[in-house]
């Protein structure tokens, strides 16, 4: 089963009574998350805030929001894929083995007791942090956790979300989706786009050093990425837009300073569920917006000759 | 010179987001992503000290990490995302694109 059934944060302020967090850890992440969509607020069919809602984290570690939830559930690390696929047995009531639920870090009890949570609430959601994708197994516990949430709509409402990181790391998907059909790890050197994470990826270009050059816009991956990919980032000419020094910035051969956007540049930006937001400057400054760089880079390269001979003036992006 | 298996866990914390945008210069930023928290048992059980030093290492590389105690489970180090984590951290990316960054076994010794 594919695909990914969610909703706004709009609805899951007005209607969740069980918000699951699974992997994240929005105490200290997405700080404003629970006062203005999930826990605290009075919704239209929640009207008594915090007190209609039941909250549960799913973590490996006792962070900061489990002070917020009702239930945590401590599962053994690497067990979530485990777990997820315990509940996806047990909504449908098939058996399920004791000492493969003792594995994960959980009693019986706890699964038993979360899915009649699940099953008896009106408007259930899941949100998951990196603590679920980035850990081993990667996109298939994500899979996993999609597929529980579309499985448990033969019962009740039930939704997931991603919690997304950075600024408008939601918009970059949004974009690249509705313009190539998929959210990253795109070639487009064939004048078509190709989808193949783990080939066209960043990371896996640069460890492999299948690119000879890097423009990065707004991101700093020379204090986030692995260390063999930084190292081909100085080897190649890379190129920085970024309002300020970094390490990304300091590792490349050309450094543009740009206005920073919603502070110096407007722009629209995605919230987490996908919903666009525009930005209104508050502060005029004296640098160009990432937007006014890359077109005057794309005007001043299309006035050179085409790269390749026979072109006719099709231009392959790449 | 006692080396233990553990398992590092890289996450964010809220510190870490405000000093990513004060910035990474900064002598508050440096010391949030160079500072590990164990649990007090296997800090106890390496010898170290709160403010000790420790040596992480994986197959990729290795660097060092002040430490500190708090709620992490025993055989878990937690560490904020930084430069140091990127020295640990390899190329494979099991063919999704993303490094893995969270559960990977790492070694520790005393410095």
């Amino acid at each position: 089963m594919g695909g990914k059934v969610s909703c706004t944060l709009g609805e899951v302020k007005n209607r969740a009574d069980l918000i699951i967090y699974w992997g994240g850890n929005p105490a200290e992440c997405h700080p404003r998350h629970f006062t203005k969509y999930t826990i605290m607020q009075k919704g239209k069919y929640v009207p008594n805030g915090r007190k209609d809602r039941t909250m549960v984290l799913v973590d490996i570690r006792e962070t900061p929001s489990a002070k917020a939830a009702d239930i945590f559930l401590q599962v053994r690390p690497t067990k979530d894929f485990e777990v997820i696929t315990l509940l996806r047995a047990m909504i449908k009531d098939q058996p399920v083995d004791e000492a493969a639920v003792a594995e994960t870090g959980l009693s019986l009890e706890q699964l038993r007791d979360l899915v009649a949570r699940m099953k008896a609430c009106k408007f259930g959601v899941f949100f998951f942090g990196m603590g679920l994708s980035m850990t081993r197994g990667k996109h298939m516990n994500s899979a996993a956790l999609l597929t529980l949430a579309a499985e448990m709509n033969a019962f009740t409402k039930f939704v997931a979300m991603p919690m997304r990181g950075h600024g408008n790391v939601t918009g970059g998907d949004v974009i690249l989706r509705y313009t190539t059909g998929y959210p990253f790890g795109i070639s487009l050197s064939r004048g078509y786009p190709r989808f193949n994470p783990g080939e066209f990826s960043t990371i896996d270009l640069l460890i492999r050093g299948d690119c000879d050059a890097a423009l990065i816009l707004g991101a700093d991956p020379g204090a986030t990425m692995p260390q063999p990919a930084i190292e081909h980032l100085k080897r190649i000419p890379t190129i920085v837009l970024d309002p300020k020094v970094t390490h990304t910035s300091r590792l490349a051969r050309v450094h543009i300073t740009t206005a920073a956007t919603g502070i110096s540049a407007g722009g629209t930006v995605y919230r987490m569920d996908e919903i666009p937001l525009p930005l209104r400057p508050p502060l005029k400054g004296p640098y160009p917006t990432d937007e006014e760089v890359i077109r005057r880079i794309r005007e001043a390269v299309a006035k050179k000759a085409d790269w390749m001979p026979g072109m006719n003036g099709v231009v392959a992006a790449a | 010179m006692t080396t233990r298996r553990f398992l590092m866990n890289a996450g964010r914390t809220s510190k870490q987001g405000v000093q990513i945008n004060v910035g990474k210069d900064h002598a508050e930023y440096q010391a949030i992503v160079n500072t590990v928290t164990m649990h007090p048992d296997d800090l106890k059980e390496l010898g170290v000290a709160v403010g000790g030093t420790i040596r992480v290492r994986t197959e990729w590389g290795e660097t060092t990490f002040q430490c500190q105690e708090g709620k992490v489970p025993v055989g878990m180090i937690f560490v904020p995302y930084g430069p140091p984590t990127c020295r640990l951290m390899g190329g494979g990316t099991d063919g999704t694109g993303m490094p893995t960054s969270k559960g990977w076994e790492v070694e520790v010794e005393k410095v």
